[in-house]
């Protein structure tokens, strides 16, 4: 896919993601796929599923996501997510591959995540002592 | 340890309040990055520095042409946090085609073979998240090594399953999935939940495109759902708002909708113990909504499988009356999906009275306030439509039409001029509805609209002038769209003639009320009238002054169509005879039939997707060629080909039923070609015979002539049967034990029995077996016909790889023989009875050393036979006699002599039977046994 297509599709979907109203629910079409937002207060996770997928887990996909940041960062906010992006793309790389869950378990993905941050900081110690 | 550099960039961006600004930064940025990398000399913290600024750039949706090469060398640092740098710059930079992937392929499979398994995961990430042909190719075997490999980790198995079905999707080809069907499977017994969820995902894909090597899974996901569903065995971490790992029970009840219902009557009846308890949790609806969409996810799933099982069962119709109370909730996603599941039920079943009762709550769902759930009222209603509602339905659309959404109108007019098409039963009423359709929203009504309506009325007489009257009308109402005016200029042409003598439709009227229109027109639009007028001509030439004039002044346009119609047809009009005239316009023959053009417009709007539906939006007709359904129609052809040739049902207008009619099919359509049953190439060349393990000969020559003993040995595993039989029917227990001292998992036990044998498994078998333990397998066995080769078994388990043992069971035809015991008259009378050849065999049998008079009469007696003393004359001779049953082809009754000969150390056998492939048979399981000397040893 081209970067022109991926900017048109992130286009069009935000604004129909974000034409429509509190009570509506959280599917709506978008050429061959589904799309399944929610939204946390201002922030909005949007995902795209083939029609076949079962929706309202994927609407839980996104919440599991929600929870492992919030655990992981503490009352999770929209600059966390700034700051942090590249944690927040590691963090969702040990919940999904392939678009397909990987670890549902909230435990097990902090787990691999404090490990992964416990070898940083120990590398960035070994680096300080030289 | 946080990059304080990025942080700083990152705040910068932050403060910029014009996007003036923002570049000015940016480009500042990105200049100092570039000089920095030509340097050269930069230590890793750095680079990974830099690469994330760049990385940060590029999410912000800036343009990133450089910095591939510090990401790709990053990866090869020794250091963890610049290697996760570098491999997740890589999957933001790098597409799948670039040229850039050649260069980290190696680096790539470095950190798969590595021995640290944080790497590996880093390493599959990457493949799973770039995942080009050149990845596929090179390195898909290394990840299916990480994933059946017994010293993988959970955690990295699970991430190999996935990026093996990110390979598969992309370049199925790459994959030799059958090969790996077996270990792949098996994985699903993995004591690891997350573990299981990961393979599930991947064999669901697999299992599409390759169902026949993965029917082991249905199995092993029918037991898995028992265990997670019924038997509540799974850890604590797993469960999300108390629901037990809900993405794994909606991925095992979907891979379960991918294959034909099983047969095996005890794993039907432990899914329907699973989808039971299902629907027996949704009775309440949980406060929280995390918890609530869990168990409805499932509850959805769960009904759509039960749907796929049987779409009348006792199940289906609990469901039904959940989706009655869904479809009324508060909650529009439940609405949504309610209305959703239902169209899944109305496209497959043949009962939709049920869902009919619900019909006004449906149509009112049209005027939801969310465009998606209005989507989904209007796939069930079209789902459900049949004759007997269709005129509701269609006049409820078409009243809906006016105020539809823009988006859903074209679609809407496709699926009302279908319905009404294939639903009609009055002609009227078909063209009332289709011109109506035209008149009111031309605009949405796509060519193949007014083609297919001008199809119908040309192959149908009876419609002709009813059609001509009504396009009359609507061309004379002031909002006439164009559309309407080429449907009423091409069947005015055909069949004006037909209505001219009625009032207001005079030759000349008709002419006038189309060419009020004309110079309004598209060019196209325009060619047609004029070839209209030309017909006229031929059909009403008192009119031909005044359309000559038309001609004339048309020879004189600058399109070069319209001026070429029109100097041809003034040409032919103006000739001495009528002769070409009458030739050229002759009327118009019948269309040849094929498929709706409006069907495949539809179809081809639904499109491609990755993973393949289990049913389609429509009537039954439309679900016949979804995966399972395929590979079901393999085993049962279904005589009822698809009714998709719609001209045909409109013409017989007493339809009575939709979708099941035999009657109406054409024979020999296009359309109605036999699904071409799946291709078993999922089996890789052997059959179970090729395979047999060796030395089985002599385990089973043993057991031949005896219903008790040891089947197979060696040092792991040891297999005993105990069998007894009655009449018919039999009972076989295997015995299965495990010599080591380490868990044998995996364990699974198939039988393959010929045809008129059934061999039916009475409860189901571990998936493992303990250090030192044995396990039982009981089966029933029937014999239907005569049976002449004996049932296989095949064992396999797991023991760091997947071990398979082929064997045969001795269920010989003879162990369905009864013993009877008859008098000399009884027995002579019948032997003559019976008769000579071919009903009668005769073999001279010499056997190695001595004749043992004893061993002859065991090995009678063992093959069930009833031996008759004081029958023949002379004694050492015997007369036995048995008779041989099966459930469905009746007895036979068996007499035989085996006459020794001391002497010469040999036997005359001869056997008389009420058929002779028993004769036959017979002849030999006896033959092989007197001939048999078991081996010396016996352990």
């Amino acid at each position: 896919m081209s970067p022109k297509e991926k900017t048109k599709i992130i286009k069009d979907v935000t604004q129909l993601v974000l034409s429509r109203r509190t009570k509506m629910c959280n599917f709506l079409e978008y050429k061959d796929t589904k799309v399944i937002y929610r939204r946390y207060a201002s922030l909005f996770f949007i995902t795209g599923i083939d029609p076949n997928d079962n929706e309202l887990l994927t609407l839980e996909i996104i919440h599991r996501y929600v929870e492992v940041l919030d655990r992981y960062f503490g009352n999770v906010c929209e600059l966390d997510l700034i700051f942090n992006f590249h944690r927040a793309y590691f963090i969702l790389d040990e919940l999904l591959i392939a678009g397909e869950m990987q670890e549902s378990s909230k435990k097990t993905v902090l787990r691999v995540i404090t490990q992964q941050d416990a070898m940083e900081e120990e590398e960035a110690k070994e680096e300080a002592k030289k | 340890m946080a990059m304080r550099g990025l942080t700083v960039f990152i705040a910068d961006i932050r403060n910029c309040r014009v996007r003036e600004l923002e570049e000015k930064r940016i480009n500042k940025e990105m200049a100092n990055i570039r000089t920095k990398f030509k340097d050269g000399s930069l230590s890793g913290y750095d680079k990974k520095k830099y690469v994330c600024k760049l990385l940060y750039m590029y999410i912000l949706g800036w343009d990133i042409d450089f910095g591939h090469m510090e990401a790709v060398n990053l990866i090869s640092s020794t250091k963890y946090s610049e290697k996760q740098i570098g491999y997740l710059g890589i999957t933001l930079l790098m597409h799948e085609n670039s040229d850039l992937v050649r260069l980290v392929v190696n680096s790539i499979r470095k950190d798969l073979d590595d021995n640290n398994e944080i790497h590996n995961c880093l390493a599959l990430h990457a493949i799973a998240n770039i995942g080009g042909r050149e990845m596929a190719e090179s390195l898909a075997s290394d990840v299916h090594r990480l994933l059946v490999s017994p010293n993988s980790k959970s955690f990295v198995k699970k991430k190999a399953a996935l990026t093996m079905l990110r390979l598969f999707r992309k370049h199925p080809d790459v994959i030799p999935a059958p090969d790996w069907a077996e270990r792949i499977t098996n994985i699903i017994d993995d004591y690891d939940l997350g573990v299981c969820l990961s393979v599930t995902s991947l064999i669901t894909a697999l299992a599409q495109q390759y169902p026949e090597a993965f029917m082991l899974a249905i199995p092993k996901a029918i037991m898995r759902l028992h265990k997670v569903i019924v038997e509540r065995d799974f850890s604590a971490d797993y469960v999300y708002y108390k629901i037990p790992i809900p993405w794994l029970q909606v991925k095992l009840l979907r891979l379960l909708q991918y294959f034909p219902p099983t047969e095996d009557p005890n794993m039907s009846e432990m899914l329907h113990n699973v989808l039971q308890t299902i629907i027996n949790n949704s009775q309440e609806t949980p406060r929280n909504v995390q918890h609530n969409n869990a168990q409805n996810a499932i509850l959805f799933e769960a009904i759509n499988l039960a749907i796929h099982l049987d779409c009348e069962s006792d199940i289906v119709r609990q469901a039904t009356n959940i989706l009655a109370r869904f479809i009324l909730s508060k909650e529009t996603n439940v609405r949504y999906l309610g209305l959703e599941t239902m169209a899944h039920l109305a496209a497959v079943t043949d009962e939709l009275d049920e869902i009919k009762k619900h019909e006004e709550t449906i149509i009112l769902s049209l005027r939801d306030k969310d465009i998606s759930v209005r989507r989904r009222g209007l796939d069930l209603l079209y789902s459900m439509c049949d004759v007997s509602n269709a005129k509701t339905i269609v006049s409820e659309l078409i009243r809906y039409l006016h105020i539809a959404d823009y988006a859903l109108r074209e679609e809407m007019v496709l699926k009302i001029a279908i319905m009404t098409e294939k639903y009609a039963t009055e002609h009227s009423w078909y063209v009332d509805v289709i011109l109506q359709l035209i008149s009111s929203a031309g605009d949405h009504v796509g060519e193949e609209v007014w083609y297919r309506v001008v199809q119908i009325v040309t192959n149908h007489e009876s419609l002709q002038e009813y059609s001509a009257k009504m396009v009359l009308h609507y061309m004379r109402s002031p909002h006439c769209h164009e559309n309407m005016l080429k449907v009423g200029g091409y069947i005015l042409g055909e069949y004006g003639h037909l209505i001219a003598n009625l009032p207001g439709a005079s030759p000349i009227e008709q002419f006038n009320t189309l060419h009020a229109r004309f110079g309004l027109c598209s060019l196209a639009t325009r060619a047609l009238l004029l070839s209209t007028y030309i017909k006229f001509i031929n059909l009403f030439p008192e009119i031909k002054g005044a359309i000559l004039a038309v001609f004339n002044q048309y020879r004189h346009v600058l399109d070069a169509e319209l001026q070429q119609r029109a100097c041809e047809y003034m040409a032919i009009a103006t000739m001495p005879t009528d002769d070409l005239l009458q030739t050229v316009c002759e009327e118009m023959p019948q269309f040849p039939e094929r498929e709706s053009a409006l069907l495949s417009r539809l179809n081809e709007r639904t499109g491609q997707t990755e993973d393949k539906r289990t049913w389609n939006i429509g009537g039954k007709d439309s679900n016949e060629k979804t995966p399972a359904n395929l590979l079901a129609a393999t085993k049962e052809r279904n005589e009822n080909g698809s009714v998709d040739d719609l001209v045909n049902s409109v013409s017989n207008t007493s339809i009575s039923a939709a979708g099941g009619e035999n009657g109406t099919v054409a024979p020999a359509n296009g359309s109605t070609a036999p699904p071409t049953p799946a291709a078993p190439a999922a089996k890789v060349g052997l059959t179970w015979k090729d395979q047999l393990a060796p030395g089985h000969e002599n385990w089973y020559n043993r057991l031949r002539d005896g219903t008790d003993g040891i089947l197979y040995e060696d040092s792991i595993l040891q297999i005993g049967i105990k069998s007894e039989y009655h009449g018919h029917l039999g009972r076989l227990a295997i015995y299965f034990g495990n010599k080591t001292h380490t868990q044998l998992n995996s364990f699974a036990v198939s039988v393959e029995s010929p045809e008129g044998l059934i061999v039916a498994n009475s409860h189901t078998l571990a998936t493992s077996i303990g250090p030192s333990t044995q396990i039982q397998q009981l089966y029933s066995l029937e014999c239907q016909q005569i049976v002449t080769e004996v049932p296989l078994i095949r064992i396999s388990y797991q023991a760091g790889s997947t071990q398979s043992i082929y064997l045969k069971l001795p269920v010989l035809m003879s162990r369905f023989i009864e013993p009877i015991q008859l008098s000399s008259a009884d027995f002579f009378g019948r032997w003559k009875q019976i008769g000579g050849a071919p009903r009668e065999v005769q073999e001279i049998i010499k056997v190695q050393g001595k004749i043992e008079l004893e061993r002859a009469r065991s090995i009678l007696v063992n093959h069930r036979l009833g031996i008759c003393e004081n029958v023949d004359p002379k004694p050492g001779n015997f007369v036995a006699t048995g008779v041989f049953n099966t459930s469905l082809s009746g007895k036979v009754g068996c007499l035989l002599r085996l006459e020794p000969n001391h002497e010469t150390n040999m036997y005359r056998l001869t056997i008389r039977t009420t058929s002779d492939v028993v004769s036959k048979h017979l002849k030999e399981i006896l033959h092989t046994a007197l001939l048999y000397r078991p081996a010396p040893s016996t352990r």
